[in-house]
């Protein structure tokens, strides 16, 4: 049985993005789009889909291969698997993300998600290229070990994908307090997308924000600091090329520069270099820290967001 | 690769130059205003928040802009509706040459490869009002 429920989407994906767009034209909502830059989101989407198919083959035939070696014999018809899936994919999900943060090899391949320096339902559909090559599919296995069917495993993946569309977008402020706690929103979304320092590297949830709190990496959106979105070190261009393997190309760059660093700067943390030349998340996160008590009053910059013009 | 999957690959290329049209169409990219000294000094203030900066110079066109901080140049240009700003040493903004319309300055980054910064007539590049390069 094929079961594709991206592709399913897909009419509803575009339908949102027109609605999106349409709102913001006639002021519904204050959504920006930049052509340019939604060509590239799209353009990032679409050969998302055709790079997939290279590992494709790979990622199903380890998957079956994990499953025929399985644990238990969990089946697709228990209503309480699909309960249990529906979290541990989840947690997964979860530390998939952070590692695809917080290590460069990892972050090679997602960090063209990021590149935008929009947030919008095209935003969402601007995925990777090289995700298959970097072995990141390898955390799913344990899924299937257990015992839960690929099948089951594939369908859950695509529910938190198709969940995570519409959380891209500036158009929604708040949900209800009890919902803005368990799930992943707009709100707690728009956080994990900007590149103000107080909102590096956090909330990496899928759908439900929860394993942020838990695991010490949830930050809310402060409503004073409208988020500034994109990369600590924004694209020149919007060349889809770079901004598919501007990372690895720079891992090179580094390596072949200075090859005894080579596991420094494959699996350090993305800024990591043995000079201290450049500077981490965490660096960044300190430094600007360090910073406060000096900030009498707000920046100048015309070009960064204003919290009034949010309200 | 079936037939079917290449129909679909299509009809997704034609929708995504549909949904850019729209986007085009609707000119709802963010305000984005030419930059005068006192907002590249803001944006500069921003990107290169550790760096003492003197004196900022903006380019004729009002869309990039540059300080000087030490031995390090500042760079701050518009990109679509946005700005992206990079560093480079100070002694690399010789290699900048003035041509028509201003300066292209490679700046030896994947990321970034070049800026390019408009010249009002009869000024000098470097600008003279940052200093010479040492």
């Amino acid at each position: 049985m094929k079961i594709d429920l991206i592709t399913l989407a897909t009419p509803f994906f575009i339908l949102a993005v027109i609605l999106e767009i349409v709102l913001a034209r006639f002021a519904r909502t204050t959504t920006h789009y930049e052509a340019k830059d939604t060509m590239t989101s799209l353009g990032m989407g679409l050969g998302s889909q055709v790079f997939g198919l290279l590992t494709a083959g790979l990622v199903i035939a380890a998957t079956l291969w994990v499953w025929q070696h399985r644990i238990f014999t969990i089946p697709m018809t228990a209503w309480w698997a699909w309960v249990a899936i529906f979290f541990l994919e989840d947690l997964v999900y979860y530390w998939f993300h952070r590692l695809s943060h917080e290590r460069r090899f990892w972050w090679a391949a997602h960090v063209n998600h990021h590149s935008s320096q929009h947030y919008n339902l095209s935003t969402a559909l601007r995925q990777t290229w090289t995700g298959g090559v970097n072995g990141s599919w390898l955390l799913w296995l344990p899924l299937a070990f257990v015992g839960f069917p690929p099948p089951m495993i594939a369908i859950e993946k695509s529910v938190s994908l198709i969940y995570q569309f519409w959380i891209h977008t500036e158009a929604i402020r708040r949900l209800p307090t009890p919902l803005e706690y368990v799930l992943n929103t707009p709100s707690h979304h728009r956080v994990h997308h900007a590149r103000n320092p107080r909102y590096l590297d956090s909330n990496y949830a899928g759908i439900l924000i929860v394993w942020d709190r838990m695991f010490g990496t949830f930050v809310a959106e402060d409503e004073a600091e409208p988020p500034r979105y994109g990369i600590v070190k924004n694209l020149g261009d919007f060349n889809i090329i770079r901004a598919a393997f501007h990372e690895w190309v720079g891992i090179a760059q580094d390596i072949a520069r200075d090859p005894r660093h080579t596991l420094g700067y494959l699996f350090g943390p993305p800024g990591w270099s043995p000079d201290g030349s450049r500077q981490t998340s965490d660096q960044i996160k300190a430094a600007w820290r360090a910073r406060q008590p000096s900030l009498a009053s707000g920046s100048d910059n015309p070009i960064a967001p204003r919290a009034a013009s949010r309200r | 690769m079936t037939p079917a999957y290449i129909i679909q690959t299509l009809v997704s290329f034609l929708a995504i130059l549909m949904l850019v049209g729209i986007a085009w169409w609707a000119k709802i990219a963010r305000h984005a205003p030419d930059l005068d000294e006192a907002s590249a000094r803001a944006l500069i203030a921003d990107e290169f928040p550790d760096h003492a900066v003197g004196a900022v110079w903006v380019a004729a066109d009002h869309r990039s802009a540059l300080a000087r901080s030490g031995d390090e140049a500042l760079i701050v240009y518009r990109a679509g509706d946005g700005y992206v700003a990079r560093s480079t040493p100070w002694v690399r903004l010789a290699e900048g040459r003035p041509g028509k319309g201003g300066v292209a300055l490679k700046l030896a980054d994947f990321t970034a490869p070049r800026a390019r910064f408009t010249l009002a007539e009869g000024a000098t590049w470097p600008p003279a009002s940052l200093g010479d390069a040492p």
